[in-house]
């Protein structure tokens, strides 16, 4: 109880003198703050970016337009991937299933049934189903023949024909791209969001020699997708299957781009254990950089909070002095002058724990990002935070209780 | 109930040392009320630090009631203060951002055991300090009179034994000091012991009895035999103002 009395009175000298409380605070506040807001989203990008991996099948091998590290997007502005690079991973590497090309375009327009909506155009072949594992829910897909006449024939995903025909049946009507006109074949089984966020429904298949020749008017690819047999199977070299294989397209294409590194490569390879080791990347380089800041940020604040804390022992000596005549031992001062430095630092964790909370969640809505929460990491903030809070405490309090009285009473 | 013997007392270490008191013995029993004179500079302040426990003295025995207060360690000596001795000080020494009320209570904070009544026992000794009216008031908006009153209000909330005062009308005007004097007579009648420092022999011709020190030392120790009386002194002189 007496220590409780002991608090409210530091609790009292800081609510008399509330702007000095607040430089004392400040430091703690802006430290845990940010170290809340940076784990919060750190732990729940980490979160979506393995469940993004975990939903990359493990057999698949992308090879996009367009350098770049890892988990990147095909380039649209390179044009060197071409059908007949695929046409030699198909011939020359072994342990391929199936390879399939893409070019991809997105939000572009399209009209049909008298109505009017943008899209992303996929053309495809006929085994991007099996590669995809996503098949037709109507109708009837791409075939071989489609590809070698450059039919001017499509197939609807469910958003965009929802969009542009409801309850209609589509098959067999007509859609209008640029001014290429494509009969509907078929419709596309629903799949909801896809690994990348994006919904993966709102899009068109487009046979690939149509849409390269009729629609984009262009000689080159998006990527080119295929699967492993046995992905994970150890090699007589020791190497992982699907990493081995992963190398062999790398250096056929070196090959067939004449590329020699260290020249950046033109395209990138993207497979599982690939965004695997991304996640981990991401997650370490980033955050590491912005722990230690804020962690600084928390030792510059106990460093502020300490000095604070001295200049305020120092002018109040006479307070100090005057509470040892009226009784107080060298304990009560002690612990009187530590708790005003752990009450701030308290609050100060409070209030920056949930500023952190906000920023995190404002960080959210206005940015590509998630979060996700520790309260095992959360713990260890507030006692990194605490910690300073005491460390920088004791030493102004220590002085505080040593002061004697009769230098103090004059 | 105080006893002093071969007190002595020097300040500094090493070659620079000044001995200020040189061998102090006397005894205060309950219920004296004793005066302390002196030039400036005799040690009287370093003689009330020393009685008061603030400080301990280099050599010399000092009992206060059944302690040995020269062998107590500073917790014993702090509990000591708060419940035994009430301090009233020249500068008042109150608390600048806590009311009249709050500086009261504040030796209650460091007592063993708070009592529940508190904030009730604040306010009788503020009443018994005629300050009942001013109890919500900051001490910057107190006179020196009334400051000094709450520092007394504030010295007898322990209901100490003894009094310590140093130079306690030293910043007042005549007549507030009459009022602090007179309550300083009440409580003498109470049966406490008052210790009162003064140059003043105004002041000093109110106690009992009168030590002066002189270069460290007791020069004169002597009883008063007709005490001015602080009380009548005061009434007379409300009187007076009242005819006016
Ligand atoms: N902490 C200290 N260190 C060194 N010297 C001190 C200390 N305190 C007091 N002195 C010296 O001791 C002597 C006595 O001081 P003290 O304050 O007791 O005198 P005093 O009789 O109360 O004087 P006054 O009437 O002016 O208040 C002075 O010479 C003073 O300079
Ligand atoms: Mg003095």
């Amino acid at each position: 109880m007496r220590i409780l009395r002991l608090t409210q009175e530091g609790i009292r000298a800081l609510l008399t003198h509330k702007l000095r409380a607040f430089f004392m605070m400040a430091g703690t506040l802006i430290g845990v703050a940010a170290l809340t807001a940076i784990m919060t989203i750190s732990m729940g990008t980490a979160r979506k970016l393995k469940q993004q991996a975990s939903k990359w099948p493990h057999d698949v091998i992308k090879v996009n337009a367009g350098g770049g590290k890892g988990y990147t997007m095909p380039q649209e502005a390179i044009t060197t991937l071409l059908p007949a690079d695929a046409e030699a991973i198909q011939d020359q590497i072994d342990n391929l299933v199936l390879v399939t090309s893409v070019a991809e375009k997105r939000g572009l327009s399209i009209k049909g049934n008298s109505r009017q909506t943008g899209t992303n155009v996929f053309s495809i072949q006929p085994n991007w189903h099996e590669v995809m594992n996503w098949y037709i829910d109507q109708g009837e897909s791409v075939t071989d023949e489609d590809i070698a006449t450059m039919a001017r024939v499509c197939v609807l995903g469910a958003t965009i024909r929802e969009e542009l025909f409801g309850e209609q049946d589509p098959i067999g009507e007509m859609v209008q791209i640029g001014n290429v006109h494509l009969r509907i074949k078929g419709i596309l089984k629903p799949r909801g969001v896809g690994t990348s966020g994006r919904a993966s429904d709102d899009r068109i298949l487009v046979p690939l020699s149509t849409a390269l020749r009729r629609l984009f008017n262009q000689e080159h690819l998006s990527y080119i997708r295929m699967t492993v047999r046995d992905p994970d199977k150890i090699e007589d070299t020791g190497e992982i299957r699907i990493e081995r294989t992963a190398e062999e397209v790398r250096q056929l294409l070196h090959e067939r781009h004449h590329i020699t590194p260290p020249q950046e490569d033109d395209f990138s390879i993207v497979h599982s254990s690939i965004v695997i080791k991304d996640i981990r990347s991401i997650s370490k380089t980033t955050t590491v950089l912005l722990i230690v800041l804020a962690g600084l940020s928390l030792i510059v604040g106990g460093i502020v909070l300490m000095n604070i804390m001295l200049v305020s022992v120092n002018e109040r000596t006479k307070e100090i002095g005057l509470r040892r005549a009226l009784g107080a031992t060298r304990g009560d001062i002690f612990i009187q002058f530590l708790n005003e430095s752990l009450a701030v630092t308290v609050v100060g964790i409070v209030i920056g724990g949930i500023l952190g909370w906000i920023v995190s969640i404002l960080l959210v809505k206005y940015r590509y990002l998630s979060i996700g929460n520790s309260w095992g990491l959360f713990a260890l903030i507030v006692l990194f935070a605490l910690l300073i809070g005491i460390f920088s405490g004791v030493q102004p309090a220590r002085r505080a209780a040593k002061l004697q009285p009769v230098e103090t009473l004059r | 109930m105080i006893e002093l013997a071969d007190i002595d007392k020097t300040y500094g270490v090493g070659d620079v040392t000044t001995q200020v008191l040189k061998g102090i013995s006397f005894c205060v029993e309950k219920g004296e009320y004793v005066a302390i004179m002196g030039a400036s500079g005799t040690g009287k302040t370093t003689l009330m630090n020393l009685v008061g426990l603030l400080d301990k003295p280099t050599a010399g025995q000092y009992r206060l009631e059944d302690n040995d207060v020269v062998t107590l360690d500073d917790e014993a000596l702090s509990h000591l203060r708060n419940r035994k001795i009430g301090f009233v000080f020249q500068q008042f020494h109150l608390l600048d951002r806590a009311n009249a009320l709050r500086n009261v209570m504040l030796p209650l904070i460091y007592a063993d055991r708070y009592p529940e009544d508190a904030e009730d026992r604040a306010k009788k000794a503020l009443e018994a300090v005629g300050l009942a009216d001013r109890m919500h008031y900051n001490p910057n908006k107190l006179s020196g009179g009334q400051q000094q009153r709450v520092a007394i209000a504030r010295a007898l909330i322990n209901d100490p034994a003894i009094i310590l005062a140093d130079e306690p009308t030293g910043n007042l005007d005549s007549k507030s000091g009459i009022e602090i004097l007179a309550i300083f007579k009440r409580l003498h009648k109470q049966g406490r012991i008052i210790i009162v420092i003064t140059h003043d022999n105004n002041v000093a011709e109110h106690a009992d009895r009168i030590i002066v020190l002189k270069d460290g030392q007791i020069a004169e120790d002597k009883p008063i035999m007709q005490p001015r009386d602080a009380e009548t002194e005061l009434k007379e002189l409300n009187n007076k103002e009242g005819q006016s």
